[in-house]
């Protein structure tokens, strides 16, 4: 350590008015710019703000500019690892490839086969793809939809709206018949998630299995109805031939990675 | 020297016996101060990590969410912090230069600040919690249907709720600063107590200097 005597630096009264009326005026700017729509710009604006801000309370009120450059490079130490943090956590989030774990199995996403139709003219209901919508509901759907269908799963107590009571007829935002029920699966609605990646025939026998569940019998699909969902009702398979699709265990999975809310 | 220095021996320029002088000894305690800060600024580190992600996945609901908070009571607060980070300033100046009276005014000055900060703070949260805006499976709002909304309202009542009660710390620092200062204890020869609640209290508002912006102006 050196002989040397510290000279403490006295901060004058007019400094800490400067600095003060500095940092007011930022704060004006940074609430004035946040009322202009700049797109991604704002937020860039807004950090660059903040930072001019904060630098001026180390360096003044904190003054870091009249002390030891050894307290100056202890405070930066935590920004780097502040960045470290940040680096980490998003290289791992933001790369994280199309791979799941199927039964201890990895499914890279190229893997992920075309898969064709099992059932024939699957938007028609037959005990089976019921049968095996059952399943499918109760693995999948029961801890938001309920038990019964009813809306009332645990998952779903949070959730606003509530998930759909699929035993009452009112209230069906996208309509009950089987194709928009499809739909609904299909794309989503509101905090219900998007099935797009489970495979049609699985998306299907949920179709029929959910319209068992209470009195939607009698909304039926014409083949207008069919057509604008892009089917062909006159063909087997609906005209759409195979597709890209994994089975709905891992559009789950995939789900509960939430990849989504974008 | 005995091991334990009283105020009145620092004043006339003692010193702990471990340390060279007395200027030694000040260089370490502010060094030891910012080491302090650091594991602070580590600690809010996760809060803004937190942030991050949840902004990059979220960033339609993040959009919505904000607008459940009131922005013009953020930016009142970040006024009176910004006062009380001057106040606090010229308490520091104040007992450098040995002026007793103007170093306690100003920590009063400061205290106010705090309890103005406080009460925003208690107007926003008591409006949330009568609305139904709260974090997680307490939310029961039922004018905003937005999926994961009540996650932006958990990640603002922990941020938020963190950083108010550092003021909370804060507060009460200050005040045994006052008691102090009127004791007598602190003079040019030995301050160290007031510049260091300084670093601490400039560095909450440094908090606050981000989380007003990441929070109430998210566009």
């Amino acid at each position: 350590m050196s002989d040397h005597k510290h000279q403490h630096h006295i901060m004058s009264k007019s400094m800490a008015l400067k600095v003060w009326g500095a940092l007011m005026v930022l704060t004006f700017v940074t609430v004035v710019v946040a009322q202009i729509d700049l797109g991604a710009a704002n937020f860039v604006v807004a950090m660059i703000v903040a930072t001019i801000k904060a630098s001026l309370v180390c360096l003044f009120f904190m003054g870091l500019k009249y002390d030891d450059k050894e307290n100056a490079v202890i405070f930066c130490t935590s920004f780097i690892f502040l960045t470290i943090f940040m680096i980490l956590t998003f290289g791992d989030l933001l790369t994280r490839g199309d791979v799941y774990v199927k039964d201890g199995k990895i499914i890279p996403d190229g893997a992920i086969g075309q898969t064709k139709s099992k059932f024939v003219k699957p938007w028609i209901a037959t005990p089976e793809m019921i049968a095996h919508g059952k399943e499918l509901y109760a693995s999948n759907c029961v801890v938001c939809h309920g038990p019964e269908g009813k809306g009332d799963g645990p998952g779903g107590a949070a959730l606003n709206p509530h998930p759909r009571n699929f035993t009452q007829a009112a209230d069906w935002k996208n309509g009950r018949k089987p194709s928009q029920i499809f739909e609904t699966l299909t794309k989503g609605l509101n905090a219900m998630p998007s099935f797009s990646t489970a495979s049609t025939d699985d998306r299907w026998s949920l179709v029929h299995y959910v319209r068992t569940l209470g009195p939607h019998e009698s909304e039926k699909d014409t083949p207008e109805d069919l057509k604008k969902i892009g089917i062909d009702p006159t063909k087997e398979d609906g005209g759409g031939g195979a597709e890209k699709a994994i089975p709905i265990g891992l559009a789950i999975d995939r789900m509960t990675e939430d990849k989504g809310g974008k | 020297m005995s091991e334990h220095v009283t105020a009145a021996e620092r004043l006339a320029g003692g010193h702990a016996h471990h340390f060279k002088d007395g200027d030694a000894e000040f260089q370490a305690c502010k060094s030891g101060m910012w080491i302090f800060l650091v594991t602070e600024v580590l600690f809010f580190s996760g809060l803004f990590v937190m942030y991050a992600v949840l902004r990059v996945f979220n960033h339609d609901m993040m959009h919505e969410a904000h607008q459940l908070l009131n922005w013009k009571l953020g930016a009142t607060n970040t006024v009176i912090l910004i006062c009380s980070s001057l106040s606090m300033a010229m308490a520091v100046t104040a007992a450098q230069t040995g002026r007793t009276k103007d170093c306690v005014r100003n920590l009063w000055i400061t205290e106010l600040f705090a309890v103005g900060f406080l009460c925003v703070k208690y107007v926003e949260y008591s409006h949330k919690i009568h609305e139904g805006i709260l974090p997680g499976a307490l939310w029961h709002y039922a004018e905003m249907s937005v999926a994961k909304a009540p996650l932006f309202i958990s990640v603002y009542f922990v941020m938020t709720g963190i950083h108010a009660l550092h003021v909370i710390v804060g507060m009460g620092v200050i005040y045994s600063l006052i008691r102090r200062a009127g004791r007598g204890d602190f003079g040019p020869n030995y301050f160290t107590p007031v510049e260091m609640t300084g670093l601490y209290w400039h560095f909450v508002d440094l908090v606050w200097i981000y989380l007003f912006p990441l929070l109430y102006l998210v566009s």
